[in-house]
């Protein structure tokens, strides 16, 4: 009969929420008890330098672009050697949804992410972080990429003499 | 009529210890709530105010009453007023006429353990739940907002649906008891409880007060996947708070009503009357949020459905039934 | 006439037309490198290849290089076709360096588009890229050679369109180089359009480098105030801060290019010398108590010196909505004179001519351009508006004979010379247009064009709204403002935006001024209120040929991001308004001041015969105000 089936299955979910009472919480209990999160957990974000120690930020805007808050901001500029950087770089926490897109943009894998989830202050325009307080002294992740061995322009060796290049042509030669 | 002094300052005692008692129970029984869902759905619950939580209540009395006591523009200011308080009030006045304990002999008075022993204290309780009604349909219409209006008017339909066939699941044990009066129902149930005469009347009653609690899987009102809050959307604080409170002095009185009409009302062996009656009203209560832990909300048509063309036809054919059985019995 | 089917659609376009045009005419894009619509054809980047179906020629062929005939059916989609353009784009990408990182074209780069769009994600040659040395090309353009795909624009522009002739092609085969003989500035006054021109980055914008992408600019469609010829601009700005600009079409003003004085003057704007607060008696105030005091000084010198004594004083590079206001504040102030013009030679420079430019009389770019007789005379269109020597160049290209009156004219194309204008055979031409500055001699000019109906004459005016002004002056009796003091009985002044000397304003008691620059006229006013300039606001010019053009406001007026303190990063402080915000648009002021000295609040400055201009669209090619 469906009014008795109707009722045993009404009874067998009282009986598992009736279990679920004398189990075990799975709640962690935070500021007392700490997990420690996985190495790609996506929270605190940096700037890291190539393994020759210069910025690997290159200021290209390509963060600022993909990021769907809008929280960081910069202007690039031109150092004495052609190289293009970030006179300032800023990244508002208080706004940051902690996504990832910007670390995955990056074409130099200068921002990277890290797992210190706990930037909470009293203050908000604390959570306005600077160049000088997202820069680490380190690669992070990808310890062996520097961009400008690759790029094509001459700024950490002369032009021509990069990882994939010939040297530079002589236009004024005759041969072919 | 003329009353003795201290028989009036006995009322006043009993009045102050129920109003007290149950209000604590109430702010407890939210707090109860909170843990045992929690434990359903693995989680630890309210831990923080207090020792394992306890002061919770406090804290949440604290937050209502300091809360802006906010009033929507367009809303109707003394029915917006007056609704929290049509919602409460009937509420607790129902526990007037219930018997919480066998009568105690003290300085040779007879002290009832019932604030009031009316000889018509079912119907009074039947009279006090339909004005509860009020505080939930003109919530709902003076608060000027749609998810307020729709939830009142689902609030209308439902309670008077299901007060019908509570009503209707009470005539057998009137009947059984010859007597409208509470503690005459009680102490009819000395010998064996109106439950193994009636199981069906208890079934239809029990399902009907969680309707007119407005519990899951009855809470249609306040819906909040669809209707934000339901009838009490436009509530904040202590307004809120008295809705609140509303609706779990509610499931103790009514509880306590199932208890008493069912169970034998403070009758049990070995344990003091209070105790058994405490224990009864709990044991109605913990249902309660078990049930909430358990089920998902019906659909409004199959709660109409559910009331009309099942319920208060069972509930009449009991009637019937249990008439037959008394005319035969004799 | 001919009619042919591209992807399923018919077009019919006109003779010589080809198949990549008639295909851009239906929507359909054809990706392209090489050819540009002012610059034709070159076959050089094999890109835009499509499969011919059916018709006098089949099989894979290059759209840009083949004239539409009847009876051809094209795919731009067919597999082969696509395959072809995939693998052509990915023999681009093999010598280009992976920089698009540190590129100012990057996010603007039609390579970088092409690439994507074709479906060229990961590189599959390993081999290594030829690299090139760059050149210096002096302050306005930088170039890196690597990123090169020899599409030859570059040349075909600076050489053929503009008639430069430093810079060039160099090399052969795989070494093909874009440059100088030697390093060194490039001398065409046209130069900054390499950067537009170039698909990808190797002539990019040196002033902004490493400034702003793309879609962080702000931008809007805009009229160059540098000359009167009113050529259409895109200013770009970041961070308050103007970048550069870049050359929008107008087929009927400047066609595709810009001059590189209108392209590279962004100095005025973010000068940090820029006054941005007003100020009474050099003391910095608010706006509302400017207005007061300037309200109490006019009662003040009316008081003093009898009606009559203020002068409000307009000018010609004034936008076109505070222009209009100025006869009613003249009205409001019983002041006077009301003066378009600072002096009596920037009067006599304009005024006689203007009277000249009756209706169908005036020659706009596109007139000069297909004109097959054009007579210079009188002036140095290099110096006064280079862009009509680029529109004269591109006649002789297509035939005309240019002709200048009087030695000392250079133009970047053959010229006759001639003594006097009679010498000229106006009346063998078609269409002859006359291109004149000075009147002094204006007799004669008008003679020859009475003679010659259909001789149409160009006239370069002093400043952008010359000739909003010249119309405003003859219909106000104005004079100048020079001839208005002589009289001495003038003793107060309002400027909006003009450039008063020094010398003028002496024994003036009481002068105050509306100006964004920092003029003399601004130093010498007791009461100054600071305005926008054109590309912090919404505007009207009209041009040359009585052409009016409006131009939109391209960022928030306010000291740059660059210019504030501290210099490390912008400051930590929550404003609800930038520092120095205060300019507002000229006519905005005035119109503050006309609600305050008792006249009715003006909201809408068009009113009246001007009312047509309203909802004028700045991306249109604007209205012929002898139309209106």
């Amino acid at each position: 009969m469906k009014i008795l089936s109707d009722i045993a299955a009404l009874l067998t979910g009282m009986w598992i929420t009736w279990k679920h009472i004398f189990r075990r919480p799975v709640t962690i209990q935070y500021p007392e008890e700490k997990r420690t999160p996985y190495p790609r957990y996506r929270a605190r974000i940096v700037l890291t330098r190539d393994p020759d120690g210069g910025e690997r930020c290159v200021a290209c805007q390509l963060c600022s672009a993909s990021c769907p808050v809008d929280c960081i901001t910069m202007q690039s500029a031109e150092g004495p050697d052609g190289r293009r950087y970030a006179e300032w770089f800023r990244i508002n926490f208080a706004r940051c949804i902690f996504c990832g897109l910007c670390a995955e943009a990056c074409p130099t894998l200068a921002i990277q992410m890290t797992p210190d989830f706990e930037i909470c202050t009293r203050d908000i325009m604390d959570l306005v972080y600077e160049k000088e307080d997202l820069l680490i002294d380190g690669c992070g992740k990808s310890p062996d990429y520097n961009f400008y061995r690759h790029a094509g322009i001459g700024v950490t060796q002369p032009r021509g003499s990069g990882a994939e290049e010939k040297p530079p042509v002589d236009v004024r030669g005759l041969l072919p | 009529m003329i009353y003795d002094p201290i028989d009036i300052a006995l009322i006043l005692v009993k009045i102050g210890l129920v109003f007290v008692v149950i209000l604590t129970l109430a702010a407890y029984l939210v707090f109860a709530e909170r843990k045992v869902l929690a434990w359903i759905q693995d989680r630890k619950g309210p831990n923080r105010a207090g020792p394992f939580g306890l002061l919770q209540p406090l804290a949440d009395l604290i937050k209502l009453l300091t809360k802006e006591d906010f009033r929507p523009i367009g809303a109707d200011k003394w029915l917006f007023y007056l609704a929290p308080a049509m919602a409460a009030i009937p509420a607790i006045m129902i526990f007037a006429v219930i018997p919480f304990g066998a009568p105690l002999t003290l300085f040779g008075h007879t002290v009832q353990m019932q604030v009031s022993d009316l000889n018509v204290g079912l119907l009074l309780f039947m009279a006090l739940s339909s004005v509860a009604v009020y505080g939930v349909a003109l919530g709902g219409w003076a608060s000027n907002s749609k998810y307020a209006l729709l939830g009142s008017i689902r609030g209308l339909a439902q309670l008077i649906s299901y007060e019908l066939s509570m009503g209707l699941s009470l005539v057998p044990v009137v009947m059984l008891a010859r007597s409208f009066r509470l503690s005459d129902i009680v102490n009819a149930q000395s010998g064996c409880w109106f439950i193994v005469y009636q199981p069906l009347a208890f079934t239809i009653f029990l399902i009907s007060i969680a309707a007119e609690c407005k519990r899951i899987p009855f809470d249609l009102p306040e819906a909040e996947g669809e209707l934000v809050a339901g009838y009490h959307t436009e509530y904040s604080g202590m307004r809120f708070g008295l809705f609140f409170v509303g609706e779990y002095i509610n499931i103790i009185v009514l509880g306590g009503l199932a208890a008493t009409f069912f169970l034998g009302g403070w009758h049990g062996p070995w344990l003091p009357p209070v105790i058994w009656f405490t224990l009864k009203v709990f044991s109605f209560a913990f249902l309660f949020i078990w049930m909430r832990g358990t089920m998902p909300r019906l659909r409004y048509d199959q709660l109409m459905h559910f009331g009309w063309k099942v319920l208060t036809p069972l509930a009449l054919v009991n009637i019937v039934v249990t008439g037959w059985w008394l005319v035969l019995r004799g | 006439m001919p009619k042919l089917i591209i992807d399923n659609i018919a077009v019919e376009v006109a003779d010589g037309v080809t198949v990549l045009e008639a295909a851009q005419s239906v929507d359909i894009p054809i990706p392209h490198f090489c050819w540009h619509p002012a610059l034709g054809k070159a076959g050089a980047c094999r890109v835009c290849a499509v499969r011919m179906m059916e018709g006098p020629v089949k099989g894979i062929q290059m759209s840009c290089m083949l004239p539409a005939q009847d009876g051809m059916v094209v795919s731009t989609t067919d597999p082969e076709a696509v395959t072809m353009r995939r693998n052509v784009i990915e023999w681009l990408m093999i010598n280009h360096p992976h920089d698009c990182p540190v590129c100012d074209e990057g996010g603007e780069c039609q390579l970088q588009d092409y690439t994507i769009a074709g479906g060229h994600g990961i590189r599959r040659y390993d081999g290594k890229k030829r690299t090139h040395i760059n050149q210096d090309l002096g302050p306005y353009i930088q170039h890196e050679m690597n990123r090169c795909i020899q599409c030859y624009r570059c040349v075909r522009f600076y050489q053929e369109y503009a008639g430069g002739t430093d810079f060039g092609v160099m090399g052969s085969a795989g070494r093909v180089y874009f440059g100088r003989f030697r390093e060194g500035q490039l001398e065409s006054p046209f130069s900054g359009n390499l950067v537009d021109i170039c698909p990808t980055g190797v002539f990019t914008d040196k002033t902004a480098r490493f400034r702003a992408r793309y879609w962080d600019y702000d931008m809007a469609p805009s009229v160059c105030p540098g000359c009167s010829l009113g050529c259409n601009t895109t200013p770009v700005a970041r961070y308050r801060e103007l970048l550069k600009s870049i050359a929008r079409r107008n087929e009927a003003v400047n066609s595709w290019f810009i001059c590189d004085r209108g392209r590279f003057a962004n100095g005025e704007v973010n000068d940090p010398q820029r006054p941005r607060t007003p100020l009474i008696d050099g003391v910095e105030s608010s706006r509302n108590e400017a207005l007061k005091a300037l309200l109490f000084r006019i009662a003040q010198t009316e008081e003093r010196y009898g009606t009559g004594s203020i002068a409000i004083v307009g000018s010609s590079r004034l936008s076109l909505e505070a222009a209009l206001l100025l006869p009613t504040l003249a009205e409001l102030t019983s002041s006077g004179a009301l003066c378009y013009f600072a002096s009596e030679e920037e009067s006599g420079r304009t005024l006689p001519l203007f009277q000249l430019l009756t209706a169908g009389r005036s020659a706009s770019q596109r007139d000069v351009r297909e004109s097959d007789c054009i007579v210079v005379y009188g002036c140095d269109p290099l110096q006064d508006a280079p862009m009509l020597a680029l529109a004269i160049r591109q006649a002789w290209r297509n035939g005309a004979t240019v002709y200048t009156v009087g030695d000392g004219i250079s133009l970047p194309c053959d010229v006759t010379t001639v003594d006097r204008l009679d010498a000229v055979p106006l009346s063998d031409a078609k269409n002859p247009v006359l291109i004149r500055s000075a009147a002094d001699i204006p007799d004669q000019l008008a003679t020859t064009l009475h003679q010659h109906d259909h001789l149409k004459l160009a006239v370069l005016f002093p400043a952008a709204n010359s000739y909003g002004a010249s119309k405003l002056a003859l219909k106000h009796l104005g004079v100048s403002f020079e001839q208005a003091i002589s009289s001495g009985d003038i003793k107060g002044v309002i400027s909006v935006e003009a450039d008063i000397p020094q010398k003028l304003l002496e024994g003036i008691p009481f002068v105050a001024a509306l100006d964004w620059r920092m003029t003399e006229t601004v130093q010498a006013a007791q009461i100054f209120f600071p305005t926008t300039a054109w590309v912090e606001m919404k505007g009207t010019f009209i041009n040359h040929e009585g052409r009016v053009q409006r131009f939109n406001k391209v960022m928030n007026p306010g000291v740059p991001i660059r210019g504030l303190d501290p210099a490390v990063h912008p400051p930590h402080i929550h404003r609800t308004a930038p520092p120095g915000g205060e300019p507002q648009p000229a006519w905005q002021i005035l119109a503050a001041v006309i609600e305050g000295l008792g006249g009715e609040l003006i909201t809408e400055p068009f009113t009246g015969e001007w009312e047509r201009l309203r909802g004028l669209d700045a991306e249109c090619e604007g209205v012929i105000i002898n139309d209106i």
